[in-house]
């Protein structure tokens, strides 16, 4: 079942066969997919409410391929879609009229850590997760950690401004990325930012900090520069265990008031605690109504410290039980069951939606009790699994697609949760991304001359609107055939 | 043509009718709108200074974590459109990292937001990035939200004299190397003081304390003042900036006085700068397409480089 029916290629037989010619004639034939049966693979990103085929998907292996590429689908007015590991959750890859993908996954190397300056050098297509595997020996990482990491590119993370649990000490990819090529749609090859031998400070305007979360809509990103950080000394990591999601949202703000900054700050509601356990048996309480991950990090007495404030700030919140990871591999076990909550809940539901609002973070309290409301309106399961030091909520809307009330009912849900976090000052997104999914809250969020302003700088980088089109701006195309088609299963 | 406006309503008209404009004073445009210390965030108008909004914002035991010179008479908006900065750039970044949210007025007139008051938000393209450091040229910044960090306990200022590059590339090499945290990192020779090295540390209490014992054992003497970086940059001075692993071969080229950003690998000195430092710079394109989107009437000042 689907509930976007796949497009076909709005593209002649004839052209097909010359774009396949062109394209193999740059990358060769094997780095070329058009065949239907595989191009599926690439309908769609980690965001399965629409879905569609792009016309033909190539693997180039260098930049120089890359360039030729993107040359080729400007002559035949072809549009590009770049795409790294496609595990974005907002179809910001999505096909949505067709168009050529081009796919960075083998452009993976790390071309360089060069520790002295505590950068590393690597391809587009290089995994999050490798860059700190290979400056760790070094006491270097790389600090944005999307739970997705073992397997989202670094162009990916250029192009989302990616985000994690740990960017509450550390900030997002736009804070450590000091650089990167780009191939820009009209087949000029740009360094933006600080180059791999270069220093920090770049005169003029700040372009890679302008097309940094671009959502690929810039051009296509072939090689980056990333800061690396390095390691802390020490680390104390907590599991707070309440028995209400309100006790820990207190107690995340008064951590924050207090004027601690953990390295990271996270919430897992009951359910994804039961999830999780059902699933990895790590120990978590199943009758606790929420935990709190809270991390510090940095030099030994002042974690200490901290620890002791962050302790007595759960004992007044009325902690039922703080426990203290006691060395590196429970840290990691801790770490790893959080990054893989969202895949638990796929044992609760046939079908989830994950909202991404986010809040001012006094205001996480109230956003939950918001979302126990919407919940019981709806009479929909939500759990909770989220960045509480940021705000950055990440509800998971529990539902069945073959009962399309529920699905009607999810996506009511789901808008009224994010509207609400904009009415509190806060954002319709804090990692994902508007992509093809919230094109529609872009007008609850910003004024037309806020959105005519992002459309000035689009021009700068696309002026004929061939990268990644449809995406982002109400009155995309095909948008109102979208949300038409989203509450019909077909 | 100088703009004093007495509002921000005021400012668009000005700006929309407006043939061309050179400075732009927003005095009149310098409230608080909002510090909410829970949050950690602030929004005021680009006319405070920072000086002021420092003083508004220990009151709740926070700070802005920017320290250029001249802090009494630097607006938000000087900050903002210079991307101003000081010593403790290496431990804290610049404005850069700290700005979530503006406003900015067009030259067409036209008010425009970009960002938000959360800490965390990808919603739309990133203006907040591109108009630091634009100076004037593509509208004028008239409100910023920033996320702020908590007062640090304490701070400590240590300082070494050297007789040689030498031996002070020896000590930043030993620094580098080391598990010190510092928020400064810095190295200059200004008439009177020698070849210094300043390292300053800040944070809770006991981390301050041991990193200046540690500092102590490397012969570092504790209460320095860090009055030399607005000192020698309020002199007339160039900057460059290179890799930090190439710093001390640049500084041994130097024969003039100089204040470097060890850390950074940024150096204000007083001799011609040398050849670009390693940064690609070709974007006649995209610049002239940038100032054509956003100032087509080009009444906006040019932007300025060294």
């Amino acid at each position: 079942m689907r509930w976007i029916q796949t497009i076909p290629p709005d593209v002649k037989p004839s052209l097909q066969k010359t774009m396949v010619d062109r394209l193999a004639s740059v990358v060769g034939r094997d780095a070329v997919i058009s065949q239907e049966s595989e191009l599926v693979v690439y309908e769609c990103d980690a965001y399965t409410m629409q879905k569609n085929l792009p016309t033909a998907v190539v693997l180039p292996a260098t930049v120089e391929e890359v360039v030729q590429v993107v040359r080729v689908c400007n002559e035949l007015g072809l549009p590009i879609i770049p795409r790294g590991a496609g595990t974005s959750l907002s179809g910001s890859v999505l096909a949505v009229d067709g168009g050529v993908m081009i796919a960075l996954t083998r452009m993976n190397r790390i071309l360089n850590i060069d520790v002295r300056n505590r950068r590393a050098l690597v391809e587009a297509g290089c995994v999050n997760a490798w860059i700190t595997r290979e400056a760790s020996p070094h006491g270097l990482f790389f600090a944005p950690d999307p739970s997705s990491q073992p397997a989202c590119t670094i162009g990916g993370n250029i192009a989302t401004n990616s985000g994690g649990p740990h960017t509450l000490k550390n900030g997002v990819t736009t804070n450590h990325v000091l650089g990167y090529e780009i191939v820009l749609p009209d087949g000029s090859l740009k360094w933006l930012g600080v180059g791999p031998d270069g220093g920090e400070d770049v005169e003029g305007y700040d372009l890679r900090g302008a097309a940094i979360g671009s959502e690929g809509m810039f051009g296509v990103v072939t090689r980056a520069l990333v800061r690396l950080v390095k390691t802390p000394a020490s680390f104390k990591t907590f599991l707070a265990v309440f028995d209400s999601v309100d006790q820990a949202s207190h107690t995340v703000s008064d951590i924050i008031a207090a004027g601690i900054v953990p390295a990271a700050l996270e919430m897992m509601d009951q359910v994804i605690t039961r999830a999780l356990e059902e699933a990895y048996k790590v120990g978590f309480p199943l009758d606790a109504g929420a935990v709190l991950i809270v991390e510090l990090d940095g030099l030994p007495g002042g974690v200490e410290h901290q620890a002791k404030q962050v302790e007595a700030i759960c004992a007044k919140n009325n902690a039922r039980e703080v426990r203290l990871a006691k060395d590196d591999a429970e840290r990691a076990a801790l770490w790893k069951c959080r990054k893989r909550a969202f895949g638990a809940v796929g044992r609760l539901s046939p079908n989830y939606v994950t909202q991404d609002g986010v809040v001012p973070r006094s205001k996480v309290p109230t956003i939950m009790q918001f979302i126990r409301e919407v919940s019981e309106k709806h009479q929909l399961r939500i759990p909770n699994v989220f960045h509480a030091g940021d705000g950055n909520i990440h509800p998971l809307i529990l539902f069945d697609e073959r009962d399309p009330d529920q699905v009607k009912r999810a996506l009511l849900a789901g808008d009224e949760i994010l509207t609400k976090c904009v009415e509190l000052g806060g954002s319709v997104t804090g990692e994902h991304g508007i992509g093809a999914e919230k094109i529609d809250f872009m007008e609850k969020q910003f004024t037309k001359d806020d959105l005519e302003a992002m459309k000035k700088l689009r021009a700068v980088f696309d002026p004929d609107q061939r990268c990644n089109p449809h995406k982002m701006f109400p009155g995309a195309k095909r948008c109102a055939e979208f949300a038409q088609k989203k509450q019909v299963a077909v | 043509m100088t703009l004093n406006p007495e509002s921000i309503e005021q400012l668009q008209t000005q700006l929309a009718q407006a043939q061309q404009v050179g400075v732009v004073s927003l005095q009149g445009v310098a409230r608080l709108v909002e510090h909410v210390p829970e949050d950690m965030t602030a929004t005021v108008e680009a006319g405070m200074t920072l000086a002021e909004l420092q003083e508004r914002l220990a009151r709740g035991g926070q700070w802005l974590p920017v320290d250029p010179p001249d802090p009494g008479s630097v607006t938000i908006g000087d900050l903002l459109a210079n991307n101003l900065h000081g010593p403790r750039r290496f431990g804290c970044g610049t404005v850069r990292d700290w700005l979530i949210g503006m406003a900015v007025v067009l030259p067409d007139g036209r008010l425009v937001r970009n960002g938000g008051k959360v800490v965390k938000n990808v919603a739309g393209f990133d203006l907040c990035r591109l108009f630091i450091g634009a100076q004037h040229s593509l509208g004028v910044i008239v409100e910023a939200t920033f996320k702020l960090q908590p007062l640090p306990e304490s701070e400590a200022h240590l300082a070494k004299r050297f007789d040689a590059l030498g031996q002070a590339e020896d000590c930043l090499e030993q620094i580098w190397s080391s598990a010190l945290q510092p928020v400064v990192l810095d190295l200059h020779r200004i008439d009177g003081d020698g070849l210094t090295m300043v390292v300053s540390v800040a944070g809770p209490d006991a981390d301050v304390a041991a990193q200046a014992d540690e500092l102590k054992v490397l012969g570092f003497e504790g209460n320095a003042s860090l009055d030399y970086d607005a000192k020698y940059r309020a002199l007339p001075h160039t900057w460059e900036s290179v890799a930090p692993g190439k710093l001390m071969g640049r500084l041994k080229q130097l024969e003039s006085n100089f204040v470097a950003r060890a850390g950074n690998g940024v150096i204000y000195h007083n001799e011609k700068p040398s050849a670009a430092g390693g940064n690609p710079g070709e974007f006649a394109v995209l610049e002239r397409r940038l100032k054509q989107e956003f100032d087509p009437e080009n009444k906006m000042p040019v932007l300025q480089r060294k």
